[in-house]
C-alpha cells in the first residue's frame, strides 16, 4: 500500500512529491476489470492504459514480462501525477465554497482516494491514498504544514522554488512513517 | 600636527602602507598587524559556533514571539536602507511605489501563512477565509498587529465604485520617520504595505490591486489610505455566494 504527496504552488507548479510506501497490512483487492483486459505487451502506453482502466493484476503480469523496474498495477509514476493533477479541478472547486483547510476524501479515482489541504497562502498539498485514515492523514497534513510554513519563512524560497532541502524531506518521511 | 611628526607612530605607518597595496588590505594576515592590540586575533575564532551546531530552520519553535520583537528603530534604519535602495534603481515615482509594493508582497505572503499557522494550526479543523469582508476585517485586525503592533483604524467602502475598500491608518509606523521631498510629494512609502496587503488578498483567493495614498488630516498628518481595488471575479464569486 502505498501513499503519494505532492506539493503544489498556487500556480500548481510541483515542488515537491514523495512517494510512501506504508508498512502497514494492506487487503488487496483484485479488480474485476483486469480478468477482461486483453494483454497489452506490445503497446508502449501499456501500463498508462491498464493503469487507467483500473486493472490492478493485468498490468502487473505486463511489468512482469517487461522487465521494467516499475511501482505496480496502476501506480506508474506518470499516473499518479495525472490523477493528482485532474484532482486539482475538483479541489479548487471544492475550496471556494468550503472554509476547511483539510478537505478529505475530495476526489476518487479507481483504486485511489485523494485528500487534499490548502494552505491560506493557497498552496496546496495532495495526497493519493488507498485506504480510509482521516485522522493519520489530519495529522500528516498538519506536520507538513508546519514545515512548509517554516521553508517559507526562509528569504531564499519563493512560492516557485521547488523544495529541496534534505531535512524537509527526513521530516516529511518521519511524519509519513508515523501516520500512514 | 601629526604631519610635521618627524617620527610617526608605527602604527600609522603600518596603517598607512597597508593602505597603499589593497592585496596585503584585503588579506587577513596583514590585519592583524594593522592593529597594536595584541589579542586581537583570538577574538574572531573564539565566538563563532562551529559548523553544524547552528540550528536548523526545521527545528525552531514558530511560536516563540516574546522576546523575538525587533526595535522600531532597528526597524526604521532597515526601511530606511530598503527605500534608498530602490530609489536609486528606479526611474519615477510609480516605479518606485511599485518596486516597493513588490519588496512587502514578500513580506505578505510569509505573515499570512505565518500568522495562520499561529492562530489555526493547533486547531482541531483548520479554517481559512472564503468569504471578502471578513477576510478584509482579519486584515485590518489580525495582519496589522501582526506587522505593526496595533489594529488599523478604519475601513472604508468606496461608494461610488463598489470594487473599492480602503483600510486606514492614523499614523503608520514604518512612515514615521520619513519626510518625502516636496518635487516627490505624491510618493507614499506605504507601498510597503499596500504591497502586504495585495499578498494576504492574493493568498486568500481575492486577487486585488492594491495602493496606497496619502490622506493628511490637520489631526493626523501622516494619515495613510490603502486602497484596494477588487478584480471583476472576486465582486462576481462574492455575488453568486450570498445566501
Amino acid at each position: 500500500m502505498s501513499h503519494h504527496l505532492f506539493l503544489l504552488s498556487p500556480s500548481d507548479t510541483p515542488l515537491y512529491q514523495l512517494t510512501h510506501y506504508s508498512s502497514k497490512p494492506s487487503q488487496t483487492i483484485p479488480s474485476p476489470l483486469a480478468s477482461n483486459l486483453p494483454s497489452w505487451s506490445t503497446s508502449a502506453f501499456a501500463g498508462t492504459l491498464t493503469a487507467l482502466s483500473g486493472a490492478t493484476s493485468a498490468s502487473q503480469a505486463h511489468h512482469a514480462q517487461g522487465g521494467t523496474v516499475r511501482i505496480g498495477g496502476g501506480q506508474d509514476r506518470h499516473v499518479i501525477q495525472m490523477i493528482a493533477n485532474a484532482s486539482l479541478d475538483v479541489i479548487e472547486e471544492v475550496m471556494r465554497k468550503e472554509n476547511a483547510m483539510y478537505l478529505k476524501s475530495v476526489d476518487k479515482f479507481n483504486e485511489w482516494t485523494i485528500s487534499a489541504f490548502v494552505t491560506p497562502g493557497n498552496m496546496k498539498f495532495v495526497l493519493l491514498h488507498e485506504t480510509r485514515n482521516d485522522d493519520g492523514i489530519k495529522a500528516f497534513f498538519n506536520d507538513v504544514w508546519e514545515l512548509y510554513v517554516k521553508t517559507m519563512l526562509n528569504p531564499f524560497h519563493t512560492a516557485h522554488t521547488p523544495i529541496r532541502s534534505t531535512v524537509f524531506d527526513a521530516r516529511v518521511r518521519a511524519s509519513a512513517k508515523k501516520y500512514l | 600636527m601629526a604631519y610635521t611628526q618627524p617620527q610617526p607612530h608605527p602604527r600609522f605607518s603600518v596603517l598607512s602602507s597597508s593602505s597603499l597595496s589593497s592585496l596585503e588590505h584585503l588579506s587577513p594576515i596583514g590585519s592583524s598587524t594593522r592593529f597594536s592590540l595584541p589579542s586581537a586575533p583570538s577574538i574572531n575564532t573564539a565566538s563563532v559556533p562551529k559548523p553544524g551546531q547552528r540550528p536548523n530552520i526545521y527545528d525552531r519553535n514558530l511560536n516563540k514571539t516574546r522576546a523575538a520583537e525587533v526595535s522600531a528603530s532597528a526597524f526604521a534604519f532597515l526601511f530606511s536602507e530598503m527605500v534608498q535602495y530602490t530609489h536609486k534603481r528606479v526611474s519615477g515615482i510609480n516605479d518606485l511605489e511599485r518596486r516597493l509594493n513588490t519588496l512587502g508582497y514578500r513580506v505578505g505572503m510569509r505573515v499570512l501563512e505565518l500568522m495562520s499557522w499561529r492562530a489555526e494550526g493547533s486547531a482541531k479543523a483548520p479554517k481559512r477565509e472564503i468569504r471578502f469582508l471578513p477576510a478584509l476585517m482579519n486584515i485590518h485586525t489580525h495582519v496589522w498587529r501582526a506587522v505593526f503592533g496595533k489594529p488599523a483604524d478604519a475601513i472604508e467602502k468606496s461608494v461610488q465604485n463598489p470594487d473599492e475598500y480602503m483600510i486606514i491608518d492614523n499614523d503608520p509606523p514604518i512612515t514615521r520617520h520619513i519626510s518625502v521631498p516636496r518635487d516627490m510629494s505624491s510618493l507614499s512609502c506605504s507601498s510597503f504595505t499596500a504591497g502586504i496587503v495585495e499578498a494576504v488578498l492574493d493568498g486568500l483567493g481575492f486577487p486585488a490591486r492594491v495602493t496606497a495614498h496619502n490622506t493628511p488630516t490637520d489631526q493626523y498628518p501622516g494619515r495613510t489610505t490603502i486602497l484596494i481595488k477588487l478584480e471583476q471575479s472576486v465582486l462576481d464569486r462574492e455575488e453568486a455566494m450570498k445566501p
